[in-house]
């Protein structure tokens, strides 16, 4: 453990923990919200695939597009047909996007391609992966981004320049890159089944525009996003933003198909002011497979990111305790679903403060066990 | 931090292969780790089982750092077993432990419970087995504990240790073995004094729910207790470094010294109810007690 991280991870924990602990404490129907959402995400796993072909259809009614990709390399395909010439891109941060390794493949194409959630700018500067699912820059302290500002977008930046003045000046770099991109990319925390509206909460307002400004908008997420009606899909994101200490989120974006306006004679014409384009990509890589295995439970996950500060293990490995984008309690069982890997399960200690906080109460600690017992039983 | 995959399956192809000839992870002097009892009959259907846990808990450290060493020296699995690396704890650890099996026995008998004990013919629990992730190892080695018990008429189980206690309960979830396992802290009422912070076994606390009830017996019995949301608590409280042991030796002395320092600046009398937390903890904590320590 370096000082650096004790200090990051500490830090972390005490403006985060007591915060969620309060939200919940205030706010009791979230636990029953919580509860509830595990029923009905239960539900959708157990018959996957008609609530994919339910989503298809909704999101295809409104002029959307989807697409079905089994795996990376064919979500990356699908990706680059629908950019075609586009070059300028912007993405909201999203685990997904990483999991199909999306930046690192566009950039290697010679693409324009910018983080806009803060936390994942400087880690895109840092040419780094993400220390938690939801504060993705935890493990960068002020004096380091201070420099990796200084050094990659403005020297007159350094380790004095107020947290206000270095966040004011990333705003004004990516607001060119708005205005100049030809497409948004983003994951999606929920999906609503029944309607095909993507819902993605944040704080910082950089979806909002990623979303809106560009003329296409591309959402790619994993099938496991899929919940059966849009207020299924408001309680998702209320719970997750709740879990992560976020109470009320700043926004909750809606997106139900590309633009549209019904401003002349109340004939819907689309698009109007916002995308002409958009796609869904709905990401399977070993998902399903997950449904029938003894894993399961993983699936209820909704990226809260609390288990983190309850366990030792990430307290002391940091992004090292999984594999990134996948770290902490969750990265286990979601790089054993999506990438087969097992090793780093034998770092938990199961200490089992993860099931304890985990919104959606899954039984994080038996899921690490087997997913150890896969890593010795594998030859 | 790269896991060291072959080191891991030495050392379990060597507990295993001790575990199947002997009921014993490595070579233990069982007459003595068992003369801390006398008069407690070694007969009948319940039986109070340490597995040796606090019998052996200092020596744990010492036979995992000789593991690194048969690894690399690829000692024969046959000269394991040999009495050369019988290792013996320090005459005050074994003092110790047998005063703490000798307070939960006092403790159990004052609640009216009745029991025996298999002294020497005791075999260990299988736990590591299972916390290391040896599952096919933990199930196989389980069918003949389970066979054992059998054969001793043995129905119930009184276990004193977290890692114990978990391992037999959880031999039901893989393969047949009906018998009853409860925990002394589930059956006895106890009384004490004096101001402490709780070092929770994640094993009892956690994985097996006690956290409350022993919330509750320890608030009842004239302890008081002092706790910190981000310390003490169910959901914030944190592991003594232990099960990291079997992957690196130097982590798990980290998350020790981590955790240590976090409960002293709750206070600074530690109250532990593990044998491993004990041993893991207190060379940071001047004034740590295992609960069968400070209550009768
Ligand atoms: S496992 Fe539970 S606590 Fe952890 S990120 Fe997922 S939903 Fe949140």
């Amino acid at each position: 453990m370096s000082y650096e991280w004790d200090v990051a991870i500490n830090k972390a924990i005490l403006n985060n923990s007591p915060k969620v602990h309060k939200i919940l404490e205030e706010n009791p129907y979230i636990k029953d919200v919580a509860s509830e959402l595990r029923e009905t995400k239960n539900r959708v796993l157990d018959d996957i695939d008609a609530y994919i072909s339910k989503t298809q259809k909704s999101v295809e009614k409104l002029g959307g597009h989807v697409h079905i990709a089994k795996d990376s390399t064919e979500a990356m395909e699908i990706v680059k047909e629908i950019l075609g010439e586009k070059r300028k891109i912007v993405v909201s941060k999203s685990n997904v996007l990483y999991e199909i390794k999306l930046r690192e493949e566009l950039e290697n194409e010679g693409m324009d391609i910018w983080e806009t959630d803060l936390g994942e700018y400087l880690v895109q500067l840092n040419k780094d992966m993400p220390s938690h699912l939801v504060a993705p820059a935890i493990h960068l302290t002020k004096d380091k981004i201070g420099k990796l500002l200084n050094e990659n977008l403005d020297s007159s930046i350094n380790e004095n320049t107020s947290a206000e003045e270095m966040v004011s000046r990333v705003r004004k770099f990516l607001m060119e890159k708005y205005l100049a991109a030809d497409a948004g990319i983003t994951g999606a925390n929920a999906i609503a089944a029944d309607t095909g509206s993507v819902l993605l909460i944040e704080n910082e307002g950089n979806i909002r525009i990623d979303t809106v400004l560009p003329q296409t908008h591309i959402a790619i997420t994993g099938i496991d996003k899929i919940v059966p009606t849009l207020k299924d899909a408001f309680n998702e994101v209320i719970v997750q933003a709740s879990y992560a200490g976020y109470y009320p989120p700043t926004y909750i974006n809606v997106t139900s198909g590309p633009s549209a306006t019904g401003d002349i004679e109340l004939q819907r014409v689309s698009p109007a002011t916002g995308p002409k384009e958009f796609h869904l990509i709905l990401l399977d890589n070993g998902r399903k497979e997950a449904i029938n295995s003894d894993i399961r439970e993983s699936l209820l996950c909704i990226r809260c990111g609390r288990c983190y500060f309850s366990c030792p293990s990430y307290k002391l490995y940091g992004k090292d305790f999984g594999d990134s984008p996948y770290t902490g309690p969750t990265g286990i069982m979601w790089s054993a679903i999506t990438s087969k890997k097992y090793d780093k399960s034998m770092l938990c200690m199961h200490s089992g403060g993860c099931k304890e906080v985990c919104p959606m109460d899954i039984n994080i600690p038996r899921m690490i066990e087997r997913i150890k017992f896969r890593y010795m039983e594998e030859s | 931090m790269d896991i060291n995959k072959k080191r891991i399956e030495k050392m379990r192809d060597l507990i295993f292969q001790n575990l199947m000839d002997s009921y014993l992870p490595f070579p233990l002097d069982t007459k003595l780790y068992s003369s801390w009892a006398n008069n407690i009959p070694n007969s009948g259907d319940t039986v109070i089982y340490t597995s040796y846990m606090y019998q052996i808990s200092g020596i744990l450290k010492r036979y995992e750092a000789l593991f690194p060493k048969i690894y690399r020296l690829n000692i024969p699995k046959r000269l394991m077993t040999a009495s050369k690396f019988l290792i013996k704890p320090k005459d005050e650890e074994l003092q110790r432990a047998f005063r703490i099996l000798k307070s939960i026995t006092s403790m159990l008998s004052g609640s009216g419970v009745n029991f025996g004990y298999l002294y020497d013919q005791e075999p260990y629990s299988g736990a590591l087995l299972l916390e290391s992730g040896f599952i096919k190892e933990y199930k196989e080695y389980g069918e003949k504990l389970y066979s054992f018990f059998n054969s001793k008429g043995i129905k119930n189980i009184i276990t004193v240790d977290p890692h114990t206690t978990n391992a037999l309960k959880r031999y039901k979830d893989f393969i047949d073995f009906d018998i009853d396992v409860k925990n002394y802290l589930e059956l006895v009422k106890f009384k004490g004094s004096g101001n402490y912070v709780i070092h929770d076994s994640c094993l009892y606390s956690r994985a097996m729910g006690m956290y409350s009830d022993i919330r509750n017996k320890v608030n009842n019995s004239g302890l008081s207790i002092d706790e910190n949301y981000l310390i003490t608590s169910k959901e914030m409280g944190s592991c003594c470094g232990g099960p990291l042991s079997l992957v690196s030796a130097q982590d798990s002395e980290e998350v020790s010294r981590a955790r240590a320092e976090k409960l002293l600046s709750v206070n600074e009398n530690v109250l532990v109810m593990c044998p491993l937390c004990y041993e893991n903890l207190s060379p940071y904590i001047n004034n740590i007690k295992d609960l069968a320590e400070v209550v009768s």
